[in-house]
């Protein structure tokens, strides 16, 4: 399977604005990723530190990828999984690192409650917006704070 | 045989006493026998020897009187002394004094002789003595000597006057049993006769077997008092009975021994049987039992092709003469030369030796006579067991082929008729066939006589014995009244009798022209016919058949109408064109012309042949036009009385039928073969370049087209080859083989010597390689499941021993591991070329049905394809999208996000979004591996790896054209196919190329695969099968020919359609896609490219996969080679081999 390093290549020289990825020194595979909390979201402001790894089969397969930050999001559960449907079943090798970040950028704009992943957020989430949005401020504020 | 008769002479039948009583008198007398080596023949030497030529060679010239006397008296004891010393002095000069002395003691001594006969009766009854050993030729010596005294009394038997002459051939002496009890003593010399008692006994039962004793029959008559005497042992009367009465054969008896008293039934007595030919059996018109040959056309009637072979009394009768025959031949010791003898002082030397009275009764010579027979046997059998395949191909090497390009003169076909050059050994050909057809005139040379010196191998050379018999020995001037024929011939198997050597004749016109192929076989023949186009002996009855033909009132007018302009070729389709384009190209006359009979282009072919003013000088048409007219010719006589044809192939008589591929006919009961035997022609001609494919029964069928009698009738072929051949007596079939060939067969080899020692035709090299190839990974797992399976089948069948049972199962797995060597989608195609299949279709749907596990393997890529409005759609919608050709030029692949796309690897998906090949079969490849559906990454559109499509690479205008792609892994083979073009293109452009597969749905899918990754504007691609009609054969086939610099020509060729008789010398390089099990197959096809005409060295390539069951095809194909196929006579072996072969596929 094919490391793409014209994709990592383009992935530094080419950066998408509020995201960064870096490939670690001895994988690369491994990537450092920081995504920006999007503006006008409960998470703005923040800036979180992801973990971006591209499995055997990419592109074949979806690379796997994890929040390292603790943020308060129904579909993002306390280990820091993403349920993300371009990360499961509707991968696509057509979509990149790049295009990944992003959709996780977006989700983070747009948190969807109905297709929950931490279940008791999702739950806060429905009943008392304000209040869920509120604490996902309280967390960004707490552990993604800008430096 | 002399020496040892004189050395065993212990004993004298006649004197026996008084020989126990003496046994001094013994020792001298085998002394003096010792001594004298012409003492047997002793009267004759007198008579031819001069004296003083006798005298001195004299070794004992002073033996005394005494010690001669002695020895006179030890034979004649009865002899007075007076005698003794008047024939001593009367003798003593003489060489063979002893005997001498002893004949004209019995010419002269009458009185003497008549005592003796009276003294006799006191010796014990010779009954006891023709059982013991006796020596024959003590005894026989004195009846010799003795025969002299009974001179006048003797009747000289008339001839009827239909024979002109009788002549001895051998004497033997017989023991006879009285039947009647005889008054007096019979006289020595009594003049005797035999007798058939019944004129025709039921001797046969109805099947043809024994059923009496022909001893029965046999009787002794006394001729004077026409009283029966006696009968003869079973064994004698066997061979006389069937004998007797033909005036052909004439015995004449004689008493010799009844012990000089009255007979009593019961008693044996000793009679003397002279055997002679009569002229009779020389007269060549009434040459008794032989089959009539001489036929002027080989019409075969209706009836005889359903008729079965029954033996009629009269053939029975025949068949018992001739084995009387023989055994009297035998008995007779009379031998046949095995060399024939030229040297006629040789023979004057032998000659005397030769004759004998035979004592059947003599144990030893009996033994002698088997003992000589077995060592020649022994010495001939054990150089035979040896002969195999490679011996046989010598064989016919070697009957014709090299002595005919020394002996044979060269006739040019003359410039008006015949415009192309012929080799030389193609001028001697034509030479040879003017021969055969009796167109003397016209051929070279001066030789008249078409048939070689060889003498029908069923004739055996004899030569007349000295006229031993009774009657010639007194009167002395009648054995020489012929001497002036030493030898003479006859045909044992069927009574027939020459002095003339009999040459092997054949009254057939035409034979078999077995030239190696690519000697131009074809040119020859056009040669022939050009030269004698028509029956010129048949011009001034032309008229007046024409004008019988014409009144068709007379019905009594059986003949089929004469086309004696017209020569009949008969060739397989596929070469139908390439004859008459031959023909087109040699023609030079301006009245000849062809037509192709052939599709139902000619409506009335009986008018055009025979009523119109110009007739085509040659009518070609196919096995199949053949066989299909035979066919229903038959359907149609079915019931009816079998009436000619009225149209048709076989309402006509050709001058000249000539078959090309002649070896088709050889499975005789054949629909194709029955009806090729059924066609008439005053010239037939065979052409095949391997006149035994199998086995030498193969030859039968083409001697039988060939009316070469007497060998076109079964019984014969099976009596003198097929059977000999069954019973392993290999030599005696080849000889006979040999003889029947070696006038009518021509076969010339390419590695021949013409006289300057060049060899006939001198090809560039030809290189075969085997390129070993690994099987794709597709195509190995289909592979492996299926060896599995077919593994476990032969083992079953070898554990429980019916392997041949399920030959047709394992032919068909065998058949498919074939295939997938090939390409996994042949898989399920009915190859309509494939033999294997043929009787087994129905097997392989069903068991290909409940097959799941292999469908599977073999579905996954193959389904689902496009349907043609699908595919138009999405071409469509790419055309849409993509309307310049810059466009594609910058495309990104969004998997491994490349851009621009390689050219050469662009795909796009019906959506048309656009990919790298590569990275699409990963995808293709990934989603199957975890069972996911396949989408396009971009748009998410349900894809399959069948539904994609590409850009026409081939396209040569500008525009952008789309076509679908077709993403199956390449199979090895095509794969090492495609790498070989594209290098051959690359070093240079232009060539042409041929490629043979044997599976004709093959051919299809390299047209379709070679087609797409060759670019249109370097390659034209050609395909050649069975399926194609004679047009577009021809058209192909021309096309192909024609050179373009620019463009690699690839003809696509089936081996059934293509392997024989093509001429593709403008390739000169070849690819077998897969192995055949037959080599020879493969070398016929190799010797489409390779053969005169050829310029460039040629380059074979064979695909075979490695590790498979190609791999072990080959092993199979050496393995034939050195075998040799022609040994399958026996049916057993053919069965043992067969096991052998397929346990070698599957070990």
């Amino acid at each position: 399977m094919h490391n793409n390093p014209q994709e990592t290549e383009r992935l530094i020289s080419d950066p998408v604005p509020g995201i960064t990825a870096e490939p670690h020194d001895d994988n690369l595979r491994y990537f450092k990723v920081s995504i920006e909390g999007p503006e006008q979201s409960p998470y703005e402001k923040g800036i979180f530190q992801l973990e971006l790894y591209l499995p055997d089969d990419y592109p074949m397969e979806a690379p796997k990828v994890r929040f390292l930050t603790k943020i308060y999001h129904p579909n993002i559960d306390r280990l820091g999984r993403i349920c993300l449907d371009i990360l499961k079943t509707n991968w696509s090798p057509a979509l990149q690192i790049r295009t990944v970040l992003l959709s996780v950028q977006a989700l983070l704009a747009s948190p969807n409650p109905n297709d929950p992943l931490a279940n008791d957020v999702a739950e806060d989430w429905i009943k008392n917006e304000e209040g869920a949005k509120n604490t996902a401020r309280e967390w960004t504020l707490l552990y993604a704070k800008k430096e | 045989m002399i020496e040892t008769e004189q050395n065993d002479s212990e004993k004298k039948r006649f004197f026996k006493d008084e020989l126990e009583s003496s046994q001094e008198t013994q020792l001298i007398f085998d002394k003096s026998l010792e001594n004298k080596s012409s003492f047997l023949f002793a009267d004759h030497s007198v008579e031819d020897v001069p004296k003083s030529q006798a005298e001195s060679v004299i070794p004992e010239g002073n033996v005394t009187m005494q010690v001669f006397c002695t020895e006179l008296k030890s034979i004649i004891p009865e002899m007075s002394d007076n005698i003794c010393e008047e024939l001593y002095n009367k003798f003593r000069d003489s060489q063979d004094r002893l005997s001498n002395a002893i004949t004209y003691y019995f010419e002269h001594y009458n009185n003497e002789k008549k005592d003796m006969f009276d003294q006799t009766p006191s010796s014990p009854a010779p009954a006891a003595s023709s059982s013991s050993s006796g020596t024959p030729s003590s005894q026989w010596l004195f009846t010799q000597s003795k025969r002299r005294k009974t001179y006048g009394e003797r009747n000289i038997e008339r001839l009827k006057p239909n024979i002109r002459w009788k002549r001895f051939i051998g004497a033997l002496q017989v023991t006879a049993m009285a039947t009647r009890p005889t008054i007096r003593p019979l006289k020595y010399g009594t003049e005797l006769k035999l007798l058939k008692t019944s004129s025709s006994p039921k001797i046969y039962d109805t099947t043809g077997r024994k059923k009496s004793t022909m001893a029965n029959y046999v009787r002794v008559f006394d001729n004077k008092e026409s009283r029966e005497l006696g009968r003869f042992s079973e064994d004698i009367a066997q061979t006389i009975y069937p004998l007797l009465d033909t005036d052909e054969i004439s015995f004449e008896v004689t008493m010799v021994y009844c012990g000089n008293k009255r007979l009593s039934i019961g008693d044996n007595f000793i009679l003397q049987v002279d055997c002679f030919l009569s002229s009779l059996l020389f007269d060549s018109s009434k040459n008794g039992y032989a089959p009539d040959v001489n036929h002027d056309f080989h019409r075969r009637s209706w009836e005889n092709s359903k008729k079965g072979i029954v033996e009629t009394e009269e053939e029975l009768q025949r068949r018992s003469r001739t084995t009387a025959l023989i055994s009297l031949f035998d008995k007779l010791s009379l031998r046949p030369i095995l060399k024939e003898a030229e040297d006629t002082e040789k023979i004057n030397k032998s000659f005397t030796n030769d004759t004998e009275v035979i004592d059947l009764e003599d144990d030893e010579t009996l033994d002698r006579i088997m003992s000589q027979d077995s060592e020649a046997l022994e010495a001939t059998t054990h150089n035979e067991d040896s002969m195999n395949l490679n011996q046989l191909k010598n064989f016919y090497n070697i009957t014709q082929s090299s002595d005919s390009l020394k002996i044979l003169p060269e006739t040019e076909p003359s410039k008006d008729v015949f415009k192309l050059e012929l080799r030389k050994y193609q001028k001697q050909g034509l030479t040879w066939m003017l021969r055969r057809e009796h167109e003397f005139e016209k051929a070279a040379g001066d030789d008249k006589e078409i048939d070689s010196n060889m003498m029908n191998p069923l004739w055996r050379q004899f030569m007349w014995p000295k006229n031993m018999s009774w009657t010639a020995q007194k009167l002395e001037d009648h054995c020489e009244d012929l001497s002036e024929d030493i030898f003479f011939y006859a045909n044992l198997h069927t009574g027939e009798f020459s002095f003339e050597k009999p040459i092997l004749k054949t009254m057939t016109r035409g034979g078999i022209l077995s030239d190696e192929m690519g000697l131009g076989k074809t040119i020859s023949t056009l040669a022939l016919i050009s030269t004698v186009p028509y029956d010129s002996e048949a011009i001034g009855k032309k008229l007046f058949k024409t004008e019988t033909a014409l009144s068709d009132t007379d019905e009594t007018f059986k003949r089929r109408p004469y086309a004696s302009k017209t020569s009949l070729v008969v060739v397989p389709m596929s070469l139908l064109n390439q004859w008459s384009d031959e023909f087109q190209k040699a023609n030079a006359s301006s009245t000849m012309y062809s037509e192709v009979y052939y599709g139902g282009n000619v409506t009335n072919l009986k008018k055009l042949l025979t009523q119109v003013k110009n007739p085509p000088t040659i009518v070609f048409t196919t096995y199949g036009i053949v066989q299909n007219e035979w066919s229903k010719l038959l359907k149609e006589h079915k019931d009816k009385d079998m009436s000619e044809p009225t149209t048709g192939l076989f309402s006509l008589d050709f001058y000249r039928i000539v078959i090309d591929e002649g070896h088709i006919i050889r499975n005789r009961s054949a629909a194709t073969s029955k009806a090729i035997m059924n066609l008439s022609s005053k010239c037939r001609w065979v052409l095949t370049g391997t006149p035994i494919i199998n086995r030498l029964d193969d030859l039968y069928s083409l001697v039988k087209f060939l009316a070469l009698e007497p060998w076109s009738q079964i019984g014969y072929w099976k009596a003198f080859v097929s059977t000999p051949f069954e019973n392993k007596n290999y030599k005696q079939a080849f000889d006979v083989v040999n003889a029947i060939l070696e006038p009518v067969l021509l076969r010339r080899t390419k590695q021949m010597k013409d006289t300057n020692g060049k060899p006939l035709v001198e090809l560039p090299p030809k290189e075969i390689r085997v390129e070993k190839l690994k099987l794709n990974k597709s195509q190995e797992g289909v592979y492996k499941l299926l060896l599995d399976r077919a593994e476990s089948s032969v083992r079953s069948g070898l554990a429980r021993g019916d392997l041949l049972k399920k030959y047709s199962t394992i032919l068909v797995h065998i058949l498919r591991l074939r295939q997938v060597c090939c390409d996994v989608r042949l898989i399920g195609t009915q190859d309509e070329n494939d033999e294997d299949l043929l009787n087994s279709n129905s097997f392989f749907s069903q068991a290909s049905d409940n097959d799941i596990m292999l469908k599977d393997a073999l579905s996954e890529s193959y389904e689902c394809n496009f349907t043609q409005e699908d595919l138009d759609a999405a071409i469509s919608r790419l055309q849409e999208k993509y309307t310049k050709k810059e466009q594609l030029k910058s495309l990104e692949c969004s998997i491994c996000t490349t851009e621009p796309i390689k050219f050469e690897k662009l795909i796009f998906l019906e959506c048309g979004h656009p990919y790298c090949e590569g990275c699409l079969a990963e995808y293709f490849e990934y989603q199957k591996q975890k069972k996911l559906n396949s989408k396009c990454p971009n748009c998410r559109l349900t894809i399959s790896s069948n539904r994609l499509l590409t850009v026409d690479r081939n396209g040569i205008s500008d525009n952008i054209t789309f076509i679908q792609y077709n993403n199956n892994p390449k199979s090895a083979k095509i794969a090492a196919l495609l790498r070989h073009l594209q290098q051959l293109q690359d070093s240079s452009s232009g060539e042409h190329v041929v490629v043979f597969s044997q599976f004709s749905s093959y051919l299809d899918i390299l047209e379709r695969e070679l087609s797409e990754f060759l670019p249109a504007k370097t390659t034209k691609i050609y395909k050649f099968d069975g399926r194609l009609s004679l047009k577009e054969r021809s058209t192909i086939l021309s096309d192909f020919q024609v050179k373009d610099f620019a463009k690699q020509k690839i003809l696509l060729l089936s081996l059934k359609a293509g392997g024989v008789g093509l001429n593709l010398t403008c390739a000169s390089h070849a690819f077998m896609m897969d192995p055949w099990w037959s080599p020879s197959m493969e070398d016929q096809a190799i010797d489409r490219i390779h053969r005169i005409g050829q310029q460039n060295s040629v380059n074979v390539t064979r695909f075979i996969i490695e590790n498979s069951i190609e791999e072990k095809m080959l092993r199979i194909q050496e393995r034939k080679r050195t075998i040799g196929e022609a040994m399958d006579a026996d049916e057993d072996e053919r069965r043992k081999r067969r096991i052998e072969e397929i346990k070698m596929l599957f070990e």
